[in-house]
Order: C-alpha cells, then structure tokens, then sequence
C-alpha cells in the first residue's frame, strides 16, 4: 500500500485513471474474440482458396451405382451434383444422391471401434476379427447386395482362405421378384432395360419408375423428352395402390390394391390376347390361365380395355413396366405384354444382373436356425441393419448366440446395439471402390477426404479378412481393374499405359462403354402358366385389408434414418414430415370411421402395430400402404421415435399380405406441411389436356400485359435473369428441395417447429389434389421466389434490406434486415422464410458441410431463394477475368442442376438461345398470380395431360 | 368571489387531492398484484428479447399476430383520451373536464404499452433505430414507401404530444396537490413538478393560450395516428387488408374503444373515490353515447367492408371475408367480436340501460374484449388463409404470447394505479372553472330576471 501513495497520485489524476481503465477494460472485454487465419504456407497442388473442385465418384446403395461429382472446398465435399457422362445420371442426382453429402458429417455416426470390453482400436479390433474368422465355429457375413467387381474379387478369397465361410446378402428393399419372374420366362435371371424415350404409351404396374428404380434418373431424362406437347407426346398410364410420384405425372392413373393389380395386368394382357396379330404371340395354356382371374370392377375392367387398346396402337413402341415391389406374377404378366407387343429390343431390353456374387449366397432367413443350432463362429454384418428391417429373424436375440458378433455401421443403429463388437463404417466419400450402374457401367467410387475418424468400408473388411489387415482399398481397386483389363503385374505393362488409363477413367467416375451386353434371351411362356393359374385363383374375398410395403421417398429403406434433411424432408404426396403413416384412400378411412392423425392398429398374424392414418386420396380402397425406413428403436437418436417401423409386422417387401386394421381412439401428433387434401379448382396452377391445348391454346401472357401499377417503371436492359418451370415435367420427387438445402445452407428446424409451419426451405413443392376425390389428379408446383418485378415485398420493408438488382433479382439483404417480416405478410407466393431462433448453430462436423459462398443467416432476419445468386456472380466475375460475356446457359442453379426431368429452366432474357426463353414463350406459360400485378420473373408451363380420344371427347 | 364559493372550492380541493394522501390497503395489494404481473411482462420481453421471437406462436404465413394485435389495440385506446382532452375541448363541452384527466392517463400509458409491441416483435429489435431517420455515417434512411417508419413517426409524435398535453393540463392540479401537502418532503416533490406554479394572471393566460395550441395540434393526431396505423395493412395486398375503407374505419374503431376503455376505468374508480358528484351519472351517459355513436361507425365499416368484398366478386376476398372469418382457424374470433361490437352496443339505445353502471361497466369491458378480437381478426385471419391454399396455416398463441397480453394488461393498470394515487385523478382547476362559469350564467340570468 504504501507504494501506491507514494505515486502521489491527485485524486483528480485517480479518478481518471479509474474511469480510463474501466471503460478500457470494459470495452475490450466486450470486443468480439479475435481469431487468427493462416494462409497456406505452400500451397496443396490444386486447391485455390475459394474455389471449388469437383471429383467424379459414385453412390451405391443395394448394389446400384449412380455416377456423381462431389464439389470440394478446400478439401470439405459439400455438395453432391449428378455426372453428367454417367449413364445412370446424366447430370441429374436424386433425393439421396442430395442428402448422402450430410451423412458424411452427421454427429452420430459411430465415433470409435467397440469391443466386448469398450471402447478399442481399430486395429485389435481388427486382430480379434480376423482371429474370430479362423476359429471356432463357421463364420457368417451379412452384406448389402453388391456390384463391386473388388468386393466380389474380395469375397471369392474370403471364401477361398476360409471354406466354411459363408456369406448372405440383405438389403430390405432388394427386388428379387423380376429376377424370378426373368428366371421363369427366359432361364435366366436378367435385369429389364427401359428405354422410355422411344415409348409412346408406358403402363406402369405399380412402377415409380421416375423414382425408386435403380435407373430412375436416366428414365426421367429419357421420359422428359417425349413429354413435350404436341404429336410426339407420350401416354403414361399408371395402376399403383399407393400415389407416386411417376403416378402424378401419369396422364391417367388408377388406385388398385396389391391383389387387383394382378388381375389387373391379367386383363390387360387378356385384351392384348384378343387383338389380331398379337394373339399369336401367347399359347393358349396362358390365355386359359389369364380367363381364371375373378373379374374386376366395372372402372378397373374399362380401364385395362382402354389400356389395352392404346397399347396394341402404339405396337412397338409400347412399354409395360412392372415396379420392383410387385410380385413376381405382376412382372411376368409384364413381361409377356411386353413380348406380345413386340417390345423386346425396342423399348424393353435385357442385360445380366448387376448385383451379383449370389452363388453360394445363403439367404439370411437360414441365419436364425444356424445360430440356433450354435452353428456360427464371428458374425459379421457389414452395411446392413437386419435387426431393424428383418425383426422377424429375432436377431437381436439371436446374434448373441454366435461366438462373437460384428457389425462395421454408420450409426450405432440396432445391430450395432445388437453385437459384441461395432466397428465404424467408411463414407463412401472416405473410401475407395468401384460398382456397377444399373445397365452394368462399371463406376468408381473415389474418396475426397480423408476419413473423419479412423474407419473401414465393407470391401476394406472383407480384403482385410481375405488378404490381412490392413488392406489399402485404392490398391485393391485398382488391381481389380488391372485384372479386368487383363493385365498382369505392373512390371508387364507393354504397350499399355494402365496408369493413364485409370486416371482417365477415375476422372470421368466410370469407363465408357463398360455397359453389360443386352442378351437375346427365348421367351418360354407356357412356363408361366402354374405360376398364373395360382396367382389368379387365390381368394380376392378374404378378410381385412392389403398391406403395401413400399420404398420410403424420404428416408429409403431406412439408412437416411439420421439424416436431418430426409427426415424433415416432405413426403411428396402426403406432404408428411417427420415420420410416415398408414396411407389409406378416404372410402377405406371412412369405413375405419377414423381421419387422418388417428392412430389405427394393424395386425398381421400375432404381430401387431399402430400407426397414425393418413388419408391419400387416390389411394387403392381396401388397402393399406406403409413406407418402410422409420420407427428406429435406437435411444437418443435424430430418427428416434419418428414415424413406425412397417417391418415389424414381419411381411417380407414384395410380397401381397392382409392384416387387420382396428381403430383406436388415440391420436397422433403429425407434421403435415401441407393440409388440405383436396381443392375443389386451383387458381395459382393450371392444368389442359393436350387435345384442347393444341385445338384452343390459352392466353395466359395477356394477363401481365397491361398490369397497372404505382411503382415506377424500370427499363431492364441487359442480363436479365428468369425462371421456366414446366409443371407437366414436375413429379414432386423432392430432389430439387434437398439440393437448394445443400447449396444454401438451409437449416433443419425439427418437427416442432414444422407443426407449426416454420419450415426454412426456399423451394418448396406445393401439391394440388383437384377433381374426384377417388381418383384425384395430382398437381406439384415447385415454389420459390418469383422474383417480381413489381415486389411487393420491397415497398413495405421499412429499412430497404429487400431490394431489386438491375439484373432483375429480388435481393434480400441480411445485415439490413431488423426482422418486421412485414415482406412476408406481403408476399402472396408465401415463400419467405424467417429465422425465429438462432438457426445458424449447427452441431459439430456439420458445420463443415456448409457451403461458404453462401452466407449463414443469423436470428431474426428473413430469407428466400436468391435464384442462387452466388452462382450467377461466381460465373459473372469469371467472364469478366476472361473478358468475355456470359455463355447461354453457363448459370445453373442448385434445382434446376438436379432436375431430373429437367422441369426447372433458368438462364437471361437476353439469351434468344435459352430453353427458359423457348419456354416462356409457349402459350401455355403463366404467371402464378399475374393479377396481383406482381410480373413474375418465374413462370410456370401449364400442365399438360395427353389423354386419348375418348377422354377428351374428340 | 364570494365567502361560500371560495369554501365549495376548498371543499372540491379537499375532496379531489385526498386521495393523493391516503392510500388504503386494497391499493397496496392492487399494486402488489399488479406489480408481480408488470415484473413478468418485463421478465417475458427479456426472455423473449433473448431467444427470439420463436416463442410466440408467429410462423409463415401468420408473421404478426399478437404483437401487432396488442400494438393496434393499445394505440386504439389512447384515442378516446385525445378525442375527449382535445376534440371536446375545442368544441366547448364542458363535461369532458369531470373525464378528461382520466382519459389523458389511460391515453398515456396505453401509447406505452403500444410502443414496446412493435419493437419487441422485430426480429432483431436492437436494430428498431433504423426505424428513424437518424444521421448515418453510410447516409441508409428508411424506405420511405413502407407505411412502417411512417408508423414509428406517428406514434412516437403521438405519444410526445399526448404526454405535453397530460403535462400541462396537470401543471395547476400539481400546485394545488403541492399546496395541500402534508409533509414538507411532499411538498417538494409536487413542487418541483409543478414547475412553480403559482396562479397569477400572466401564468393563466399563456396557460390557457399554450393549452388552445396543444389541443389544436392534438386534434389532427387522433385522426392521423390511426389512419397510418390502417396502412400498415392497407398497404399490404392481402385480402382482408388491402381496403381503401381502412383509414376511417380504423379511426372509428379506436375511439369506440378508447370509450369502452374510458368507462371501464371510470365507473369503478368513481365508486372508490366517491366522485359522484365531480363525475355524474350525465358524464357517464354521455360516455356511453358517445360509445354508441362510434360503435355505430365500425358497424358501418364492417358492412361496408363485406359489401366490397362481395361487390368485388374476386375470389379471395370471397374467401377471406365469407369462409375464413366465419368458419376459419380461430373463428371464434370473428364471433367474439360480431357480438361485442355490433349486438351488445345496441343496448345503449335504451337510456335506462345506459344509466346502469353495473352493466354499463360490464358492456364496456366486453366492447374492449370485442375490439382485441377485431384486430386480430383482421391481422391474424387475413394472414391465415391468403391467396395460396397450399401454404396456409393456422395460427395457435403460446404461453409466451398470453402472458405478453396479460403482462401489457398489468402494467397498463399499474400505471392507472399509481395515476390514481399519486396524481389528482379529475382536473381541478377546470372543475372548479367550470362550477364557477355555470353560477355566473345562472347570476347572470337572475340578475337579468331581477
């Protein structure tokens, strides 16, 4: 103390010291934390900050590769994009393509090797893995169905070092009823080729053909270019039980339970019979079979006649496309129509089945009694959840039984809770491999990062087994592709360069013309008649209702199930967030006596579950449709206790049971986005049928015309950029929504919220259900920002944070805007979202996905789709570094990239050469609301329904 | 003046200031509950100021609810203050001066209730200074095409002029309080506020020539506050809102319910106060006509509202005002107010109903319920059901929202309470003005007569 008086401070000079270091500290304890960034010392070979790279690569899933490029910044994949040469892509990525880039970051997966003991090394655990294969009782492998030439290559010497080995291949929604019914018909199990672009008139039998087939996106492309209006357009008629998305665009669509969608194509092909020179193509033995059927309703059997009639016209070019969750009678009657109308090497081809490695296979239904019988040494499941999608195994029981059980997972799912030990599962962003399309197009699977955490890939553990650990797949890989280019060692490369050739071909994520051969293959078709005669004499009058297991739009067969965009992600009929239902039509919910949001009980042998109803218009009367992939068991999960599991009634996919369906007085709490199910006329999306569109086109265009208005006038001179959405291409498949997710950093928001309306997409699809409440017709409208020219959410934003670029972009301006929202008081197309709370905070690794050309909304401001406008200015500035003007079509957005229909077309008016352009000035071109005198820069093509004569009435 | 006038004076001093000095327990326990209640209005606004506005029920499409319902309706209240302090002031009613300091308080602190909304509901609310167009280093003003900053000035002039008004209508009333101040620490309080008043000639004429000024100033106000107030929805394309009728309407509606919110007040703070014979059963009665009267306009603007919308044939104005009002999300709503504004005030025609205080102070607390229910009528049930039916939602009040309203209540009658107890609740001096004008006229007519 003393020294301080000895200062011989004045109390003046105290006092303003006192104050100085008060507001000194004070302010600088209030500053924001600084944080250093470096700049790359030297500079990794190809990475230039802010500028993003993509890599060819692919996604599996059961066996079927789609070709992809993954967009890398600075070493982060963010965003899954199609590729463009691949032939199961060209260009185009679904809903899971989308989402599989989150699960690369996704805080639950599995954060270290378990052992008995706890938590251990990825290599003991290895050791012990390897250890467990060589001893004791015979090993098990449960893998998904794969394609992979390494994985195959890898197994043959699994089997090979260990002969007792055996292996089972599971993925729930695998369809094996097209190879039994190819098996049946030809001798042979074959894959179906469809060529939808040279079919003028498609029946679809239960076939989402634009959506859960392994070549969805290709039969989309192909699909969109007949679909034009005008001669060469073509007819899609469709009979499915539940509503798909290939359903709503179908010009006419019938709603038929399971069992009538046999007797259904029964009487197609009965009417094909009928038909002169088609007549001969079928021997009687199948004719007599087709008569047994019961007959259908008097709707149903004009249906099949029409069908049938429109078929036999369009005579080699006509397609009947059974779906891979009919049974296998449904896929023969389709085949047989097909080789009656002469499609077989026109617009129906086969090639050999991709997956394969089925030789030797057990089915996993013999796993039980083995381990039962003590008869399984390690069991290994690798990449498949067989505890949550096959409960009536018993296998979390069971597995115990095994000497030693594990299981290499993504998430600790419910085999991995099952096991003894859980191994953590490679992203296929993290690994090396290969698989094949599904026209067999050989593609790669290259990683772009280095796994997050110590982690191994299905091939990696069965090399590992097979050759030792550690196995270096990219090695692995590439000698199988030494092997299939009948190359030896690399020593005796002559007059080869195998090392160009396999960069070359990792580049492009495939090799060119590496497609399976179409087979010729002899119809026998007298051999279906046993399996016709059995399948259309069973009972149609037994009890209780028909259950429909179908693909999960949202979350699959369940492996999306902790991946926050596909759970929030609307289903694209039902509009359905977090969680699935029992759909029913609403004849069979009024004979329940129960609506949607009820909670019914279905029983199916002594195996029982309740799920909420939900009422789908549409929907086949008398039965009932569960999508699988939800109602996960595991605790203190995202997915946990969203939605039911459809499994537990133990009815393998694919096949046709009953259950009885008993109301409950419960009620559910559902997430519907959406919930109106039916509107008697909709003013913001049009419809036409062909025949009055080319007879009378309408005249939406004037509306806009003379739209008086107090705001002044704007010459817009120059690049201007705009919108064309052709609403006859758009099947609500959602891929669009989930890639805006991906390129914005749209957040997930959680069910609550969602019951409440606060969902945070840009883009939305918005579905009109019009007409008859039985047969309804579908309308999806994708919407987003309209981009007005006359916005009226600019004029009443009190501080100018929504304002107008000269390039005719409604720009919302974050760090302006204080959050009135009176813009989207104003907005009639209701597309702005609102930050409520600080959604900005992702949890952990997440983070990394974002993409940082696009800013983070903070709380409190309001935000829409920018027609992604840092794309537009990233290839601005790039034009302008080369000094030259933008190329027609050099912008993309994020929806319109993924588009596998191509609906969405985006470029500037200015560009005589853009298909936007061609579009807009169709007739059938609309402005949604051009009353309200807002000028839309988007605008939407009328939907166009090519119905025949006797619909239209001409 | 003579010895018994000046003692009747003294007398109404007496009466009108003794309840500034006594203060009996039921207000200590009014004060407490109602302390408690305005502690959890501020304990709500920093939580919601905290985590954000998605604690209110607000999603898309129902950006506003609450917050702005709450905004219209206390700006609404405020009106009646204005109308009768200043409008019946310049048109020379007498009466009002037994209501008039009444209604200048409810006016006040209603005009602070309604300023916290707006800025709370922002979604940044530490931003709402850009509201004003304040010298920024980058030269951003506001958009001056959005009725909103228009909004913020109005209101903001309002409450300025609202608060001089009460001000120096006190100044007087605050010297006699001072003067009759039992303990000298009293006294210095009032003193000071009383900015030394002490009655001389000079200080009455500028007094009442400052007072003249304020009144003619305030009068526009009661017509413009609310009128830009309607174009924040008028502005707006939504059906239910975009309505050129908006202006006056609103303005009508305010007034009807300032009334509503004047008698609510009155009639129970007479009976405490034993102000029968300052405020008589002829001032309540012209309250509730005026009540009539306004509520007669509204009705007028409600046909008229759906005269248009059907004449307009258009589709969605249709559907706003004949499917979602009536048979909508929150219908109830509609109801609540149909009843309260167009069936209960019909019972005023009847003067023996009016003079019933009991069912008058009844009547006047569901008209103000009905007016709540009519602005969330408008704002809520128009953002309900739009233009496109796929987005619609319903809107459902949190918790967070209820305890918004009943706080703002609370500190509303907070504020009323410590006017009641702390300020001399009827004008004095214009009281006294007004008995001594009336025994002159009557002197004057005797004098005539003799």
């Amino acid at each position: 103390m003393a020294e301080v008086f000895e200062l011989h401070l004045r109390r003046r000079d105290l006092g303003k010291l006192v104050a100085a270091s008060l507001a000194l500290s004070g302010l600088t304890a209030c500053a924001e934390r600084r944080e250093k960034i470096f700049p790359y010392v030297r500079r990794p070979a190809g990475v230039v900050p802010g500028v993003a790279t993509h890599y060819a690569t692919s996604v599996v899933r059961d066996g079927f590769a789609v070709g992809v490029l993954a967009e890398s910044h600075e070493g982060r994949p963010t965003k899954i994009e199609g590729n463009p040469e691949h032939p199961a892509s060209l260009g185009a990525a679904g809903v899971f393509e989308q989402a599989s880039v989150l699960d690369l970051y996704d805080p639950a997966r599995v954060a270290g090797s378990r052992g008995p003991l706890g938590l251990t090394s990825r290599e003991s655990l290895e050791r012990e893995l390897s250890a467990a294969f060589g001893r004791g009782a015979a090993p098990w492998l449960v893998l998904e169905p794969t394609s992979s030439p390494s994985l195959l290559r890898a197994l043959a010497a699994l089997r090979a070092r260990f002969p007792r080995a055996r292996v089972s291949f599971h993925a729930p929604l695998a369809a094996d009823a097209r190879y039994a019914a190819t098996e049946r018909l030809f001798g042979r199990p074959l894959e179906p080729q469809y060529r939808f672009e040279r079919a003028t008139v498609v029946l679809a039998l239960g076939a989402d053909f634009l959506h859960d087939m392994p070549l969805s996106l290709r039969h989309a492309r192909d699909f969109a270019t007949r679909r034009a209006p005008g001669p060469a357009m073509s007819r899609i008629y469709a009979a499915e039980t539940t509503l798909t998305p290939t359903g709503t665009l179908a010009d006419e669509r019938i709603g038929l339970a399971p069992s009538e969608l046999v007797r259904f194509a029964a009487a197609v092909l009965a009417e094909l019979a009928k038909q002169g020179e088609l007549a001969t193509a079928l021997p009687d033995g199948v004719k007599s079979a087709l008569a047994r059927g019961a007959p259908l309703g008097e709707t149903e059997a004009a249906f099949a006649r029409k069908v049938a009639r429109e078929l036999a016209r369009a005579r080699g070019a006509a397609l009947v496309v059974a779906g891979p969750g009919t049974p296998e009678s449904v896929q023969v009657l389709a085949l047989l129509a097909n080789a009656a109308l002469g499609s077989v090497g026109r617009t129906l081809s086969f090639v050999e089945p991709v997956p394969s490695g089925q030789d030797g296979a057990l089915p996993l239904a013999k796993l039980p009694d083995a381990l039962r019988a003590g008869d399984v040494g390690a069991l290994v499941f690798a990449g498949t959840n067989p505890v949550y999608s096959a409960p009536e195994l018993a296998l979390d029981e069971l597995v115990a039984r095994a000497q030693s059980s594990f299981c290499l997972a993504h998430v600790e799912n419910e085999t991995a809770r099952a096991c003894g030990s859980v191994l953590p599962e490679a992203h296929y962003l993290e690994s090396w491999g290969d698989a094949r399309a599904g026209d067999g197009t050989l593609s790669f699977v290259q990683p772009l990062i280095e796994p997050l955490r110590p982690s191994a890939s299905a091939l990696e553990l069965v090399a590992g087994l097979a050759f030792g650990f550690p196995a270096s797949t990219h090695e692995f890989v590439r000698d199988t592709e030494r092997a299939r280019l009948g190359l030896g060692p690399a020593s005796a490369d002559i007059g080869f360069d195998f090392e160009a050739e396999w960069e070359r071909n990792v580049q492009r994520g495939f090799v060119e013309h590496s497609e399976f051969a179409a087979v010729n293959p002899t119809l026998a078709p007298e051999r279906a008649v046993p399996l016709l005669e059995q399948a259309l004499s069973a009972p149609s009058s037994a009890s209780g209702f028909e259950l429909h297991l179908a693909c999960s739009p949202t979350l699959y067969d369940g492996r999306f199930s902790e991946n926050a965009w596909l759970l929030e992600l609307p289903h694209p009929l039902t509009k359905q967030s977090w969680g699935n239902a029992a759909l029913v039509s609403s004849r069979t919910a009024a004979m329940l006596g129960r609506h949607t949001g009820d909670v019914v009980e279905l029983t199916h042998g002594t195996r029982r579950l309740r799920a909420p109803l939900v009422i789908l218009p549409g929907h086949a009367d008398g039965s009932v449709t569960l999508e699988l992939g939800f109602g996960h068991a595991v605790a203190d999960q995202l997915s946990h206790g969203v939605g039911v599991n459809a499994s537990v009634l133990g009815v393998p996919f694919g096949t046709v049971a009953r259950v009885e369906v008993r109301p409950t007085s419960a009620k559910a709490d559902l997430a519907l986005t959406e919930d109106h199910w039916l509107l008697a006329e909709e003013a913001v999306a049009h419809e036409l049928t062909l025949a009055s569109y080319t007879q009378n086109p309408p005249k939406y265009e004037h509306d806009l015309a003379a739209q008086p208005s107090l705001l002044p006038s704007f010459e817009y001179a120059g690049t201007q950029w705009a919108m064309s959405i052709d609403l006859s291409l758009c099947s609500g498949c959602n891929a669009c929504v989930v890639a805006c997710q991906a390129e914005n950093n749209t957040p997930v928001v959680g069910k609550d919220l969602v019951k409440n309306s606060r969902e945070m997409y840009w883009l939305r699809i918005d579905r009109y259900l019009t007409g008859n409440p039985d047969a309804p017709r579908v309308l999806q409208q994708p919407m987003l920002c309209q981009h007005c020219e006359k916005a009226p959410c600019e004029y009443v934003c009190p501080v100018n944070a929504t304002v107008h670029s000269t390039d005719g972009l409604n720009e919302m301006v974050y760090n302006r805007c204080i959050g009135t929202r009176f813009c989207s008081n104003n907005c009639p197309y209701k597309v702005r979202r609102f930050n409520w709370f600080d959604f900005s905070g992702a949890r952990g690794a997440t983070l990394l996905q974002r993409n940082p050309d696009v800013t983070v909304r903070e709380r409190g401001v309001m935000e829409k789709c920018t027609y992604c406008v840092q794309r537009i200015r990233r290839a601005e500035i790039l034009a302008r570094r080369e000094q030259r003007r933008l190329r027609p079509g050099e912008v993309v957005t994020a929806c319109q990239q993924t588009c596998a229909t191509g609906a969405i077309a985006f470029g500037s008016l200015d560009d005589e050469s853009s298909e936007m352009l061609r579009r807009r000035r169709e007739p059938r071109a609309f402005a949604a609301f051009a009353e309200l005198g807002t000028r839309p820069r988007t605008r939407y093509l009328a939907k166009i329904r090519n119905l025949d004569g006797e619909e239209t009435g001409s | 003046m003579t010895q018994s006038a000046r003692e009747a004076d003294s007398a109404l001093t007496d009466q009108l200031v003794r309840t500034v000095w006594s203060g009996s327990v039921y207000f200590r326990i009014a004060f407490a509950v109602l302390g408690l209640g305005s502690a959890g209005f501020a304990a709500l606004m920093l939580y919601t100021f905290q985590r954000g506005i998605g604690l209110w029920g607000n999603n898309i499409p129902v950006a506003w609810a609450f917050a702005i319902v709450n905004f219209v309706f206390w700006i609404g209240i405020g009106h009646a203050g204005t109308f009768i302090s200043a409008i019946l002031y310049l048109l020379e009613q007498r009466w009002r001066a037994a209501v008039n300091r009444f209604s200048e308080a409810m006016t006040l602190f209603a005009v602070a209730q309604a300023l916290l909304f707006p800025v709370l509901h922002l979604g940044r609310p530490w931003f709402a200074y850009w509201l004003i167009p304040y010298p920024d280093r980058m030269q951003v003003w506001p958009q001056v095409k959005s009725p909103l900053p228009w909004d913020f000035a109005a209101v903001f002039t309002y409450g300025t002029v609202s608060l001089l008004f009460f001000y120096l209508g006190l100044l007087p009333d605050l010297a006699s309080t001072r003067d009759s101040a039992p303990e000298r620490w009293r006294r210095r309080i009032y003193g000071v506020f009383a900015l030394g008043w002490r009655g001389s000639e000079d200080a009455w004429r500028h007094y009442r020539m400052a007072y003249l000024l304020l009144a003619g100033l305030a009068t526009p106000l009661v017509l413009s506050v609310h009128s830009i107030v309607s174009s924040d929805f008028a502005v707006g394309l939504t059906p239910g809102w975009h309505s050129t009728i908006f202006p006056p309407f609103f303005v009508a509606g305010a007034i009807f319910s300032g009334f509503a919110m004047v008698l609510s007040l009155i009639i129970p703070a007479r009976k405490a106060f034993h102000l029968e014979n300052v405020i008589t059963a002829r001032h309540v009665d012209n309250c509730a006509k005026l009540l009539l009267v306004t509520g007669l306009c509204l009705e007028y603007g409600y046909a008229v509202e759906m005269f248009v919308a059907w004449y307009s044939g258009d589709e969605f104005e249709l559907w706003q005002f004949f499917v979602t009002r009536p048979t909508g999300p929150n219908c109830w709503a509609f109801y609540v107010m149909m009843f309260a504004n167009v069936l209960l005030p019909q019972l005023l025609w009847s003067r023996r109903l009016r003079t019933n205080l009991k069912l008058l102070w009844v009547i006047s607390l569901v008209v103000n319920l009905g007016m709540w229910c009519e602005r969330f009528v408008i704002i809520v049930m128009g953002l309900e059901r739009e233009y496109l039916r796929a987005d619609e939602a319903a809107f459902n009040p949190t918790w967070v929202d209820w305890g918004l309203l009943a706080g703002s209540v609370c500190f509303f009658l907070f504020l009323f309470l410590g006017f009641l107890r702390w300020l001399p609740v009827v004008a004095l001096s214009e009281v006294k003005e007004g008995r001594r004008e009336r025994e002159r006229t009557l002197a004057q007519a005797e004098g005539a007569r003799g």
